[in-house]
């Protein structure tokens, strides 16, 4: 009993020395700095967040600990922590329209003395753009994405319906496909971010810079014209909520599993959203759950027709990254941003469907339907205004209020402005 | 007073004891509420968040408060809301109570297991439920209420206007609070002497002359206190209404003063007029809670 014990003391004595050596020793022998790197939302696939933390380690041999942001929180937990020396990320991805709001606040460090080695000039200009302030770069583009229309092949074809190709057409076609229980185009009333396409289309813009100023520019002729033809279009093609703005409107084109019928005709979603696009069959992995697999025979793509055809232009997605500037790994941040603008990196962003940052690396995107859309629309698309308060802007909900307002029926002319002054108290920070 | 002037002066040990409580106090909300007063005379941005000084203005913000239409339906729509709510959880609660003091023990037992529950339960997992239940698709609320004859509630959009929008809020906000008003309340329930009832009963008092003639003067000390942190609670609403607006309108129209102020804040970047809105809720907070200190003040006075 007695050697038991002798036993069991020096057993537990050699794990509490080896467990005090192994702490000793670790920091030591990993010797690298360790970083935070903040993602919104689940836009990066895990197979990139691994490559990202394997190749710091590597590079580095600091450990990389990627932190996932929702898309709703992130701009309030950016604002807080950001100034934060203590608590900010080390390197964050920013929405491509927040990007001028930090950037003129001086919430970033200076990346001109990288942006050559990084990618320079076949970094995407107007992404780019967002994150310069007087001709030095601070947040440089991260991916870019677009949005383009998913369409029932078998509900069109059953209408007598064909792809439009001019906007006024895809307006009667979406309105002719509207049944009691089927948008013929399905989306949000306050869902301005795709809504703005008709704006855009219509030669309108949200805001512009007047000398040094910049103004709202809702009661614009152009733009009214636009959000005319988007209140028509959502009474007579739209059965979502007039209150819904940030949906999953791929949900609407999936058969609903009780109607075995869908909500939706079509819809506008990013590039990605074919993923969840599909005839339903129950996971093989997991028969609790069901996957929807993409099939030819009854989806389809195309691309939004401008107003003269073409293609229209739509709201550009996308994401910047910067690094923080309370940050006190600056070092470190630069090694992550290097990680990200290589060559492999920039194509895993393509093979994933992400627009790649290096526009060199575009053609990883590959030639299938969803790349050839994506391409195609991208190409066309615009960005919000560059002003130092749109993240106040959007921030605020004033976009949703009014876009659902017009929506819902109200007098265009006279709420555009209501709200540019609204607008014009936050645009300019 | 029986207290000896003798002991009065040598008893220090009472005021001792208090200083730990009121310097964490002080500590804890006071530094808070003296930075906001401060931010509040000041314009600050996102610029001032990131080290840039900031200006101070002094009541400027205020000013501009005051001229500002939304907020003060904000404020006038806050109001009604946390009267409303309050009174309603105040009087499901106490027949709550009621009924617990009535009924024998199993059902009271099941019925504070129940009520346990439902207070216990995360604000957020909660939340989610009450928005599936009030799913205008797949909701359980429309799906039984359409299977009442002639009530066609199918695709009903409880949270596209805000009325229906407010009642929702309402009943989930009551749920969440009954629980809290009615263990207080029988609790208070529990301190009326049977003697007395039985005395009124054999005066021939029937069962209404009774709760309003003598329970209720009875737990009037609890109900007061109660209803005042229901009132407050109610005010400062933010989940419950965050949450739903995430469900359904992003609009000013479906503002508390809780959201109203986040959005003012921390998602427009507006931090010295936020901290001027604050500091205007714990102004109508002391001022819609000024019934009960008066009463406090007047029971210190006889």
């Amino acid at each position: 009993m007695r050697r038991r014990i002798i036993v069991v003391a020096a057993a537990t004595a050699a794990a509490l020395v080896l467990a005090g050596c192994s702490s000793a020793d670790s920091p030591e022998e990993s010797g690298g700095t360790d970083i935070t790197l903040w993602l919104n939302g689940g836009d990066t696939p895990d197979e990139l967040r691994d490559y990202l933390t394997s190749e710091y380690e590597d590079a580095t041999g600091g450990t990389l600990t990627i932190e996932e942001q929702s898309w709703t929180d992130a701009l309030a937990k950016l604002t807080t922590a950001l100034p934060d020396a203590d608590n900010t990320p080390d390197v964050v991805e920013i929405g491509n329209t927040w990007a001028p709001t930090f950037t003129y606040a001086g919430a970033f460090t200076d990346l001109s003395d990288m942006y050559d080695e990084l990618g320079g000039d076949a970094l995407l200009p107007s992404f780019v753009e967002v994150g310069s302030v007087d001709g030095a770069e601070y947040a440089l583009p991260y991916y870019f994405g677009s949005r383009y229309m998913f369409y029932r092949k078998d509900v069109w074809e059953k209408a007598g319906v064909t792809v439009p190709t001019t906007l006024t057409e895809f307006n009667e076609t979406a309105a002719a496909l509207k049944t009691d229980d089927q948008s013929g185009f399905y989306f949000g009333g306050e869902d301005w971010r795709n809504g703005v396409s008709w704006v855009f289309a219509n030669g309108g813009e949200l805001a512009v810079k007047d000398g040094d100023e910049w103004k709202s520019t809702l009661s614009d002729p152009n733009t009214v014209t636009g959000l005319e033809q988007l209140q028509t279009l959502f009474a007579d093609a739209s059965l979502a909520p007039v209150t819904e703005s940030d949906s999953t409107p791929w949900v609407n084109l999936n058969n609903n599993e009780t109607t075995g019928a869908p909500e939706a005709a079509t819809i506008i979603a990013p590039g990605w959203a074919h993923w969840s696009i599909g005839d339903a069959a129950p996971d093989p992995e997991d028969p609790t759950k069901v996957v929807n697999t993409w099939n030819d025979a009854v989806f389809g793509t195309f691309v939004l027709p401008g107003v003269d055809g073409g293609v229209a232009p739509v709201f550009a997605g996308g994401s910047n990254i910067a690094i923080s500037a309370a940050s006190k790994n600056q070092e470190s941040s630069k090694e992550l941003l290097k990680i990200v603008f290589s060559d492999e990196y920039q194509k895993m962003l393509g093979e994933n469907g992400l627009g790649p940052a290096n526009l060199d690396f575009a053609s990883s995107l590959g030639d299938d339907q969803f790349a050839t859309a994506l391409i195609e629309s991208a190409a066309e698309s615009k960005l919000t205004p560059a002003a130092p308060g749109w993240a106040a802007v959007e921030g605020s909900g004033l976009l949703e209020e009014f876009f659902g307002k017009v929506n819902g029926g109200g007098d265009v002319e006279e709420l555009a402005t209501e709200y540019d002054a609204k607008i014009d108290e936050l645009i300019n920070g | 007073m029986t207290v000896t002037a003798d002991r009065r002066r040598t008893n220090r040990s009472p005021y001792l004891l208090l200083i730990p409580a009121v310097g964490i106090l002080v500590i804890g909300m006071g530094y808070p509420l003296v930075w906001q007063v401060v931010t509040s005379m000041q314009e600050y941005g996102l610029q001032q968040q990131f080290g840039k000084p900031a200006p101070f203005v002094l009541f400027d913000n205020y000013l501009a408060l005051a001229g500002n239409a939304d907020l003060w339906a904000v404020v006038a729509r806050s109001i009604a809301f946390c009267l409303l709510t309050a009174v309603a959880t105040l009087a499901v609660g106490l027949l709550l109570a009621l009924l617990m003091s009535a009924v024998g023990r199993a059902p009271r037992i099941i019925l504070q297991i129940a009520l346990l529950l439902a207070w216990s339960m995360p604000v957020v997992a909660a939340m989610t439920v009450w928005i599936w239940l009030f799913d205008r698709r797949r909701g359980a609320v429309n799906y039984l209420l359409d299977l009442v004859p002639g009530v066609e509630m199918n695709r009903f959009n409880w949270l596209e206007s805000p009325t229906t929008f407010f009642i929702v809020a309402s009943v989930i906000v009551i749920w969440m609070s009954v629980p809290f008003v009615a263990f207080s309340s029988y609790a208070g329930l529990t301190q009326v002497s049977d003697e007395v009832l039985e005395a009124a009963q054999l005066d021939g008092a029937n069962g209404r002359q009774r709760f309003f003639g003598i329970i209720l003067p009875m737990i009037k000390p609890v109900i007061a206190i109660v209803f005042l942190l229901q009132i407050i609670w109610d005010l400062r609403v933010f989940t419950q209404i965050t949450m739903l607006q995430d469900a359904g309108s992003k609009s000013g129209d479906f503002d508390l003063l809780g959201t109203y102020i986040y959005k003012l804040g921390t998602k427009s970047q507006d931090f010295g007029m936020a901290s001027a809105v604050s500091i205007l809720v714990l102004a109508i907070t002391i001022v819609l809670s000024w019934f009960y200190i008066r009463s406090l003040l007047k029971e210190d006075e006889s």
